[in-house]
């Protein structure tokens, strides 16, 4: 049990379908709960109730600035973990939270949204909506050998980490627009199709090999940004995929 | 420099045993062969490959779903399918000298055509999207372990469509339907008509039609396939082969001892690695510059550089 | 003299609520409030002047657990709105898409009440995270189960959680054959899986059911054999796949409907009388703190004839079936016995799937603002979304969600039980509290309804 990282899991407002692809880990769950992750806090598997001191946070959903409860959760969250993970569009990006006006019943006052890193220090995101059970899994098994692995293991974990955490301080927003504005707009696109494959709403297509978005379907999630090639891409860990990927299998074996 | 060529086990020149392959083929066949022998012997069940406007048409369940005008598509531009016969294959060999977003089927790929092993042929730029969404799989639910053949292609540079057909109807004054082939080969941009004209084009014309995005690019021979090919170091007919992966070693491995491929060692044929090496150190030389000039591109602004 | 505990915020269920609860010397629950606490994202406000395209998919971000319905509902109400009838093939694939969720949503059910149930014959509460057997086994054919219902969701719908591939006027793309195979190659796995999960679970809760007691954070709680019991009545609209304003033969009417809001309905404010700190885990709220339901509750009350109902496994087979085991432990049974139901179905509905039938209209009107209406059978019950689409911009949309239907329901299904088990009962539900922070019907609606209805 000792050598487990402690994780929480606080639940803001999503719609648990981050905690869903967490569950899609399917065996491999068990596996990770067995040797790797000891779950003090999540009110959706487990019964504990208040927020805990933990290694790491997973944040699902985005904070309702307009309920008292939510900020205080998040920023004790902060307070009691050492690494917070923003898991999925919403936490990352505010995802479709980012369209929210409200003037609904039966709390016309909860209106304003916000993704938590405009609330909080967030050290890692995982975007997409919802995110993978493999993405979530890497960053677990990551975490752990950054925090109880040996040398070589916490370098890995470091560098494989590290684009996460660039994403984490690059800020609150990626849509298809960050898709124009910092890949198309500054010349790096070539047409690899990634984009298109991970919008979760097909919303977009390409028309002559280049991404084509539709606005209008899109629900802000970061996904495409994130998963582009040229958004970002390290050379240290991707040339290393074969290593990395086995290692990552081996550990849930 | 030094690692220029990537990491591989090793490094073969190559070409299909099988002649009706061959006469499809861009170069020695390698790709239409090896991933036909991956379909045969249950390695992959079903490829994404870039077809043409005739297939695309006549199969548009298996393309991605755009804006298309089947009236009005150009010939000459390729779409991204998922084909699981041997037979549609053939219908995608050959280079098609313009953007062929293959990458956008491979969550498809593993959904609505219930693939679980599958199988992908890309350049340079999409083996690196494809291993990116392997160890970052953001968007790309259990798609990752689904991946069971990526071949690489080298490649220079590509191409719009409308740079395509600029060059081919004004520089070479073809008309796009009657181009048999098209080829990038002793510094020169061939292109075959289907009545036997030839037109070869100075790469200095070209140039200035490149797609912006590959200036920024840094892998000339497809460091991240499993197995990449390319016309460049071997002789006309063959290419050059590289086994890179353990997946790949296998697979060639097992596609040689069937007999699907004749092969020479590399050291022995003509121009041979040398030039590869000088190409991709060209090509990663000039691109190193663009991302410096890059850094300096404004005034006291930089543009980006997706490497970190 | 009553006392007032508050088991906040609940836990092994979507979404945030808590639990006030007026109880007795004995501990007997008198009244007995469940109310959802998570925030209003406004869905239905926020979906005004966005296309009908997009508003689907905003909606299955209501809830990760019955994304598909929820996906299905509003989809198919932008449909019924611009008066478009979508292939068959489309309906096929959306019914196996919407199985396929019932079958992961049953199991991943499992897991969240397993620990309030023991090991039959013995006095071992089950973890279903532990390692040890026959837990283990069990947790695996869970996730097997989980497994299998996902990857059918995301053949046939794209994506599993939030599915991809519904659109206004059928689905962006067909099945292919080898998907077809492999789809039925899952399902026919689960059938196996599925038959001996629920036998399982059925001995578990008929086990759980012959108890004197149980212990609840080590206090010996009498369980009454009348747990979870109501005299509310019941809703469905199909045994499996819902209905909507297209249809002929619509089994809900929106006349009857009417919604009140919490208000009107839920307790005022009170302070906790009552704290026990060995509720497990963390404790009840803290003595003196106030609570007012009838301000905090996120959620209004939707009646049906003047009465709560309930919606969901039981209410489907109450409906269809003639099912009628009362109480919570009838009603979990009528979600296992569902398991099964879902795969036969499914298998059936893959039967008829032709993966080279087209699956989107030609035709895809832009509206005439007419109200549209679609009702989608949940996991966990009825789920009906209502729209007016005109000139491809929705000018209103509402969400009237199993979960809403459920907590007035469940708040009757209190009252006689001791107070230790309130989660117990609630968990029953297998409730979705997040998406259930949405529903408003205005009243003046009901005309146009009834009109429609009638035609
Ligand atoms: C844009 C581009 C630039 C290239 N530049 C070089 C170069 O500089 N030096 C060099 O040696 N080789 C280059 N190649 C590779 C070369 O042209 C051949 O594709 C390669 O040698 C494979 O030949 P083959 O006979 O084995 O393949 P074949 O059996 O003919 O199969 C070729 C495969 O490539 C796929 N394909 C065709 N066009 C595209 C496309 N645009 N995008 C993705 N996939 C496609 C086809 O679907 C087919 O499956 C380039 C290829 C492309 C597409
Ligand atoms: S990111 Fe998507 S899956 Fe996660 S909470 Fe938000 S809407 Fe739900
Ligand atoms: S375009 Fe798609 S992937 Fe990109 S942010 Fe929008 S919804 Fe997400
Ligand atoms: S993923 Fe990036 S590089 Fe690839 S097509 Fe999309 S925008 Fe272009
Ligand atoms: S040069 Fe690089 S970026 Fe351009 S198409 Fe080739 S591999 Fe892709």
């Amino acid at each position: 049990m000792a050598d487990k990282i402690t994780l929480g899991y606080t639940h803001l407002s999503g719609c648990t379908g981050c905690t869903v692809a967490l569950a899609d880990n399917y065996a491999g769950l068990l596996t990770l709960l067995d040797r790797y992750v000891d779950l003090k806090y999540m009110p959706t598997l487990a019964d504990v109730r208040h927020v805990q001191k933990v290694d790491v946070s997973f944040v699902e959903g985005s904070c309702c600035i307009n309920d008292k409860l939510a900020v205080e959760e998040l920023k004790e969250t902060r307070e009691k973990s050492t690494v917070v993970v923003a898991l999925g569009g919403c936490a990352c990006y505010g995802n479709i939270t980012r369209f929210s006006r409200g003037g609904q019943q039966n709390q016309p006052q909860h209106e304003a949204y916000l993704p938590i890193g405009d609330i909080i220090k967030v050290d890692v995101y995982i975007p997409g909506c919802a995110p993978t059970p493999q993405m979530i899994r890497n960053v677990a098994v990551m975490a752990y050998l950054l925090l109880k692995g040996t040398k070589e293991q916490k370098e890995l974990a470091t560098a494989f980490l590290k684009p996460l955490m660039m994403a984490a301080q690059r800020g609150t927003t990626a849509c298809f627009c960050e898709l124009m504005t910092e890949v198309i707009n500054q010349g790096l696109c070539m047409g690899c199709g990634s984009c298109a494959s991970a919008c979760p709403v097909n919303a977009i297509t390409h028309e002559y090999g280049k991404p084509q978005g539709e606005r209008d379907l899109c629900i802000k999630c970061g996904a495409c940004y994130n998963q582009c090639p040229r958004s970002w891409f390290s050379f240290d860990v991707v040339e290393n995929y074969e290593a990395i990927n086995e290692a990552i299998m081996a550990a849930l074996q | 420099m030094g690692a220029e060529l990537g990491k591989y086990k090793a490094c073969v020149s190559a070409r299909s045993t099988d002649k009706e392959i061959l006469k499809h083929a861009q170069d020695g066949g390698i790709v239409t062969s090896l991933l036909g022998y991956a379909l045969d012997t249950g390695i992959i069940d079903g490829a994404i490959v870039a077809v043409n406007k005739e297939f695309a048409a006549k199969h548009q369940s298996l393309i991605m779903r755009d804006n298309t005008n089947w009236d009005m598509v150009e010939p000459w531009r390729p779409f991204p399918a998922v084909v699981s016969t041997k037979a549609d294959l053939l219908a995608a060999a050959g280079t098609k000298y313009n953007i062929s977003p293959n990458v956008s089927m491979i969550k498809e790929a593993t959904r609505s055509f219930g693939l679980d092993k599958v199988g992908i042929v890309g350049t340079p730029c999409q083996m690196q999207a494809v291993r990116k969404l392997q160890l970052y799989p953001i968007g790309a639910r259990d798609v990752g372990a689904a991946v069971a053949l990526a071949v690489g292609i080298f490649c220079m540079e590509n191409f719009p469509y409308q740079s395509i057909l600029q060059l081919v109807e004004d520089h070479a004054a073809m008309k796009m339907e009657s181009v048999k082939k098209m080829e990038i080969g002793k510094g020169k941009f061939w292109i075959y008509g289907k009545r036997g004209q030839v037109v070869q084009l100075p790469l200095k014309v070209t140039h200035k039609y490149e797609q912006p995005g590959c200036h920024v690019c840094l892998d000339y021979v497809a460091n991240l396939g499993d197995i990449s090919t390319g016309s460049v170091g071997s002789p006309d007919g063959w290419s050059t082969v590289f086994v890179r992966s353990k997946i790949g070693d296998s697979v060639w491995a097992n596609a040689m001892a069937a007999g699907v491929f004749e092969t020479q060692p590399i050291e022995k044929v003509k121009p041979g690695l040398e030039l590869v090496t000088k190409l991709a150190n060209e090509k990663i030389t000039k691109n190193k510059n663009t991302l410096e000039a890059r850094k300096t591109f404004g005034v006291g602004k930089a543009l980006r550089s997706p490497y970190i | 003299m009553s006392k007032v505990v508050e088991i906040s915020p609940t836990t092994r269920h979507e979404g945030h609520s808590k639990l006030v609860l007026k109880v007795n010397d004995q501990g007997i629950i008198e009244t007995g409030n469940w109310c959802s606490i998570t925030p209003v994202r406004g869905v239905e406000k926020l979906a005004v002047g966005k296309t009908p395209e997009q508003v689907p998919k905003i909606a299955s971000r209501v809830c990760g657990i019955c994304p598909i319905a929820h996906n299905l509902a509003a989809t198919e109400a932008m449909e019924a709105s611009i008066k478009c009838e979508i292939p068959k093939d489309a309906k096929m694939l959306r019914h196996i898409l919407q199985l396929a969720n019932r079958l992961h949503s049953i199991a991943l059910h499992d897991i969240l009440i397993l620990p309030d149930l023991y090991i039959p014959g013995t006095e071992v509460m089950i973890n279903p995270f532990t390692a040890e057997e026959p837990v283990r086994t069990v947790a695996k054919r869970i996730q097997r189960l989980r497994e299998i219902g996902q990857t059918v969701g995301q053949i046939a719908g794209g994506d599993c959680i939030h599915p991809r591939n519904t659109r206004v006027g059928g689905m962006y793309r067909n099945c292919s054959e080898q998907a077809k195979t492999k789809m039925y190659d899952l399902a026919k796995e689960g059938l196996v899986l599925a038959k001996a999960q629920m036998d399982f679970m059925i001995a578990v809760l008929r086990n759980y059911q012959a108890r004197e007691s149980v212990t609840v954070g080590g206090m010996k709680v009498a369980l009454p054999k009348t747990l979870g019991y109501h005299n509310q009545g019941y809703l469905a609209t199909d045994a499996f796949y819902g209905s909507s304003s297209l249809d002929e033969c619509p089994t809900w009417d929106i006349d009857r409907f009417k919604e009140v809001r919490p208000w009107d309905w839920y307790m005022g404010e009170m302070e906790v009388s009552l704290e026990e700190p060995r509720y497990p885990v963390g404790g009840t709220t803290k003595l003196g703190t106030k609570v007012n339901p009838q301000m905090e509750a996120c959620t209004g009350i939707p009646m049906y004839d003047g009465q709560p109902v309930e919606v969901g496994p039981r209410a489907r087979l109450v409906t269809y079936k003639n099912y009628d085991e009362k109480g919570t432990v009838g009603q979990n049974i009528a979600r296992e016995m569902e398991y099964t139901d879902s795969l036969y179905e499914m298998i059936d509905c893959i039967d008829a799937l032709n993966p080279d039938g087209k699956v989107v209209a030609d035709y895809i009107p832009d509206g005439d603002g007419s109200l549209g209406w679609a009702s989608n059978e949940a996991p966990r019950g009825t789920d009906v979304h209502i729209t007016r689409v005109k000139d491809w911009k929705v000018q209103y949309f509402s969400m009237l969600v199993p979960t809403t239907w459920n907590f007035a329901t469940c708040s009757a299904a209190l009252t006689g039980a001791p107070w230790q088990l309130a989660e117990v009962i609630m968990r029953g539900y297998d409730p979705c509290v997040s998406c259930a922070t949405h529903m408003i019907v205005v009243d003046e609606d009901n005309k146009l309804v009834a009109q429609k209805l009638i035609q």
